[in-house]
């Protein structure tokens, strides 16, 4: 019902990843078994079969851009193999009984594989598990990495890399000493934390950089402006903004702007999306760490593989090149809406703007 | 006055389409499917369907009662979202802890629609306001204590959501058992005709003698029950307590009883054509589903339908006053 | 009429000017209770900021009042405002030239989806409540389906600039536009039949129709005005954070009631106003800031806000009961 979406889109932050209940001190030893498990390589012998394929797509939700544009990177790349039949998509909106429900609809529509994102984790990891041993393989796309038995290969985004190569760059634009305020997403989903641990982790090596507040803005731009406006009466001085999400990033530029304090403040790199990389290009300031939504496209390329029964390891980490103010004009789009991300994919492929 | 409207009552009754339509319309949304769709007619994917209804059965069930008693229930949704998490949270995962948690949640469930029950009837305000403001202290709650999922199901609940009993998911059978003691209650117990009595006109009962407060207390108990069934099968059926595993419930559940020929303004209606309603929902959704027809498109059609249905199910007389 | 005791009269003339006013006093409460907690609240730049944040949701419950008012109550106005925004930025498309019809052909898809609320109603015996919901889901579906999940649209260049100057470097443009229009939306309540007639029809409906007052026509007037002031509040949200999402507007809908309903309008209809509409939507985003401030979290401001509603409409419904209703 519509009450609950203002928190919706707050959840989708948590449906991107696992959660961790730990606190900023996430360990490293956490991290390099994480890193371990995604390098194992998994049997894929038992998937194996001719096509054509049907590939099913479980959205967790789709009213979300970063969301759409991996879908269109699905649809793209199965384009591309004519031993694909059909994509076959459905969204939960949100809910997980109804991904469950979804789940189970596209088992019997005998589907081939199973691409989705989840609202949560463990909701779906019964009917998971059960498409698993149905002979049906399952990539957790985008976001975290997933370990669970009912996940057989993750297309997947380290929030804690990008947190770090995101903290490490505005140290270095600061020149090493400031006082800075960070601008997280939702607190409590993976993405917060991980990028608040990176943050902190780098930080100690600037006993100079003072880190005044973090914040939650929830991925949402007005909340972040508002948040920002209200720092902005409480911090006299400000030097410096860790912002990782693109989308924030305007909301806390448009504050300090709107509060004729822009001059006094460095920027942190956001992401690919649009609107970012417009303020990116006007004020050739920040740049732009990217959060890949061709990570649909590159869970196609891994379902394929394991359905031809070659090996692929557990997790496969989508990356992209740095966007520094000096590249953003190859990736910028002046004209396109700001909720929109640089891609490329093809103009028949474009979502409608 | 009360003479007119029960001797006109036969009447409406005879070209009430209300108590047939759902019948027809869940004969023919279900040979639709037939038709179209090979992969329907499979028992699996109707067992799918039977274990898709079962948590919103039961919130029908329950919201039928307040319902006919002239009351509604916006709580419902986040009540359930709240057993969900206090469920997995203390029973998280361990088989033993099952029947204490049960009869908690039922307590809880049953708890909530009380305090409904005692504000309506102390604070005098209407009942969609009070349900509605509840939904966001039920909904503030959750929050506080969990702001994600947290605990496991018990091996126990996970049978109940998803398991068989030759055959047939005992989900299913559960709704049906509750579902009879419901439609008992309604139609053979002084309860029942008095909760009629009281959604048809509450002050002609207050004059005959019904105590209506009790009445509405009782209907928003029930409801708050039936609100502690459906966590449990959904705490089952997601395995773990996701906060807003509740959210909208209660309009489907809404709109199931409507869908049902249950008049919005009390007196007249039947939990079996509520269920009814529900089957026809969950029918419509595996059939868009199963059509590939866009989840956006779904949406819009969901609103519309809400709005017809509760276009085509007006109250049939004219306000007491005109 | 009977000539009523003294006593009593005086204190149901005490309880009715209680009654009348009480969001005011509320509000000045909450000022000094701020005051004394920040310095912020005695700082005109951080007051009108405040004005300026909450200028979409206190736009769109302008016309929200009007249906509550009529006893009615639109629970559509959230999506309406998501919808509007996409809409509007679509329609102008990064071209300043567009800006002006964009905001009229906004506007009119608002008071359109208005319009079918207030003919639905009309027309019909339906619970306004469970039929607005109903058009709350197919308004977000059509949000979708328009948009297909992200929010098209490139705003005009010119509009978000001039929406947020501050008029001799203090008071926004924004902010001045909701005062505005809640000076516009007052002189409708006040001035005009429709107003009175609003009032007549939500205190005593059958009354109403049988004084053969135009119970139909005013129903959807005032449906339609609130779907014109949810796509202004869309527009506002546009100009005050760009689009960024397709659901922007979701959930609004909640502040708007709690408003509304703290601002003396209730539910059963027949009382209230713009004015207190205004109070309310300031006294809500100043207890919101301070709640920010303070550091309570957002889960216990929803409780907050349920409890408000809960109680805002039992206090007024007790006190109407004890003044007796016109």
């Amino acid at each position: 019902m519509a009450h609950t979406r203002r928190f919706l889109p707050a959840l989708a932050g948590m449906a991107i990843a696992v959660l961790l209940s730990t606190g900023a001190q996430a360990d490293r030893a956490a991290r390099d078994a994480q890193d371990a498990a995604a390098a194992r390589m998994v049997d894929t012998a038992t998937f194996k079969q001719d096509g054509p394929y049907r590939i099913g797509v479980s959205a967790g939700y789709m009213s979300n851009s970063w969301v759409v544009f991996a879908l269109q990177h699905i649809r793209w790349e199965a384009s591309q193999h004519d031993e694909v039949s059909e994509v076959i998509v459905t969204d939960a909106a949100f809910n997980p009984a109804k991904q469950v429900s979804d789940i189970e609809d596209l088992l019997r529509q005998d589907i081939d594989l199973l691409l989705y994102w989840p609202v949560d984790d463990a909701a779906i990891a019964d009917v998971l598990q059960r498409a698993v041993a149905a002979g049906v393989p399952t990539i957790n796309t985008g976001g975290g990495f997933a370990d669970g038995p009912g996940t057989v290969a993750n297309a997947y985004i380290s929030q804690w890399s990008l947190g770090e190569d995101v903290a490490r760059r505005l140290m270095k634009d600061l020149g090493g000493k400031g006082r800075i305020i960070a601008m997280l997403p939702i607190a409590g989903t993976t993405a917060a934390v991980d990028q608040l641990d990176a943050l902190n982790t780098v930080l100690a090596e600037y006993p100079e950089v003072e880190l005044l507040t973090a914040e939650y803005g929830d991925w949402n731009r007005a909340k972040a402006k508002q948040i920002t406006e209200n720092l902005l009466q409480r911090y006299p001085r400000i030097d410096g903004v860790f912002s990782p999400a693109g989308q924030m990033s305007i909301g806390v530029a448009e504050a300090f702007d709107e509060a004729g304090r822009l001059d006094e403040v460095t920027m942190s790199p956001g992401d690919e999306y649009n609107g970012w990389l417009k303020w990116v290009a006007e004020h050739k300031q920040g740049g732009a760490v990217p959060f890949p939504t061709r990570a649909g496209q590159v869970a196609v390329q891994i379902g394929l593989k394991i359905l031809k029964g070659e090996p692929v390891p557990r997790g496969t980490a989508v990356t992209a090149t740095f966007i520094s103010p000096e590249t953003v004009g190859e990736y910028v789009e002046m004209d396109a809406p700001d909720d929109w991300w640089a891609s490329k994919l093809p103009p028949k492929f474009l979502p409608p703007r | 006055m009360a003479l007119g409207t029960a001797a006109l009552h036969p009447a409406w009754r005879r070209l009430d389409l209300a108590s047939t339509g759902i019948w027809l319309l869940l004969g023919g949304v279900a040979l639709l499917a037939a038709i179209c769709l090979p992969q329907f007619r499979e028992v699996e994917n109707l067992a799918n369907i039977v274990r898709q209804s079962s948590v919103l059965g039961m919130l029908a069930i329950g919201q039928t009662f307040v319902i006919l008693a002239g009351l509604i229930d916006l709580s419902v949704g986040m009540a359930t979202g709240l057993v969900v998490v206090l469920t997995c949270a203390l029973v998280d995962g361990d088989s033993a802890m099952t029947l204490p948690v049960v009869l908690l949640m039922l307590a809880l469930g049953a708890g909530i629609g009380a305090v409904n029950g005692t504000l309506v009837n102390v604070l005098r305000i209407h009942p969609l306001i009070l349900t509605f403001g509840m939904l966001f202290v039920l909904q503030g709650a959750i929050f506080t204590y969990a702001d994600r999922s947290v605990g496991r199901a018990s091996a126990p609940l996970q049978t109940l959501a998803n398991g068989d009993l030759l055959g047939i998911p005992i989900a299913g059978i559960a709704v049906l058992l509750v579902l009879a003691v419901a439609h008992f209650l309604i139609v053979r117990t002084r309860f029942g005709h008095h909760l009629t009595a009281v959604g048809g006109h509450a002050e002609n009962a207050r004059r005959a003698g019904v105590n209506v407060r009790r009445i509405r207390f009782l209907a928003f108990v029930l409801s708050g029950l039936s609100a502690g069934l459906a966590g449990l099968i959904l705490a089952g059926r997601l395995g773990t307590g996701y906060p807003l595993a509740g959210s909208g419930l209660e309009l489907d559940a809404i709109v199931a009883v409507v869908l049902g020929g249950t008049a919005l303004s009390g007196g007249r209606g039947s939990v079996i054509r509520s269920v009814a309603g529900v089957l026809v929902l969950s029918l419509a959704s595996n059939l868009l589903n199963l059509m590939d027809v866009s989840a956006f498109v779904q949406t819009f059609t969901k609103g519309v339908i809400v709005i017809a249905v509760i276009l085509a199910n007006q109250p049939r007389r004219m306000a007491m006053a005109a | 009429m009977t000539g009523p005791a003294a006593s009593p009269a005086l204190r149901a003339r005490l309880d009715r000017l209680l009654a009348a006013n009480a969001i005011f006093v509320a509000l000045l409460l909450v000022w000094l209770v701020g005051a004394a907690g920040s310095e912020a609240f005695v700082t005109p730049g951080y007051l009108f900021n405040v004005v300026r944040q909450i200028a979409p949701v206190g736009i769109a419950a302008i016309g929200v009042t009007y249906v509550m008012i009529l006893g009615g109550v639109d629970l559509s106005i959230g999506a309406v405002i998501s919808l509007t925004a996409v809409f509007c930025a679509v329609q102008m498309d990064g071209d300043a030239a567009n800006t002006l019809p964009a905001i009229l052909l906004t506007c009119l898809v608002g008071t359109a989806i208005g319009a079918v609320n207030g003919a639905l109603i009309a027309w019909s015996r339906v619970t306004p409540f469970i039929l607005t919901l109903g058009m709350a889901v197919a308004v977000y579906g059509l949000t979708q389906i328009y948009s297909g999940g992200t929010a098209r649209g490139t705003v005009a260049p010119g509009f978000r600039d001039l929406a947020n100057t501050r008029l001799e470097g203090l008071v926004p443009v924004l902010a001045i536009v909701f005062l505005a229009l809640a000076g516009i939306g007052l002189a409708i309540q006040k001035m005009t039949t429709f107003g009175r007639q609003l009032f007549l029809i939500g205190s005593n409906r059958q009354a109403a129709i049988l004084a053969g007052l135009p119970v139909r026509r005013t129903t959807v007037i005032a449906y339609a005005l609130a779907g014109l002031f949810g796509a202004l509040g869309g527009i506002a949200l546009l100009a005050r954070s760009g689009v960024s999402s397709t659901s922007a507007g979701q959930g609004l809908e909640f502040q708007v009631l709690a408003a509304i309903v703290l601002g003396g309008t209730t539910f059963e209809g027949g009382r209230g106003g713009i004015a207190g509409t205004v109070a309310g939507v300031l006294v809500l985003v100043m207890a919101f800031n301070l709640v920010n401030i303070v550091g309570l979290d957002y889960h216990l401001q929803l409780v907050v806000m349920g409890a408000i509603i809960i109680l805002a409409s039992a206090l007024y419904g007790q006190l109407q009961a004890r003044t007796g209703r016109a």
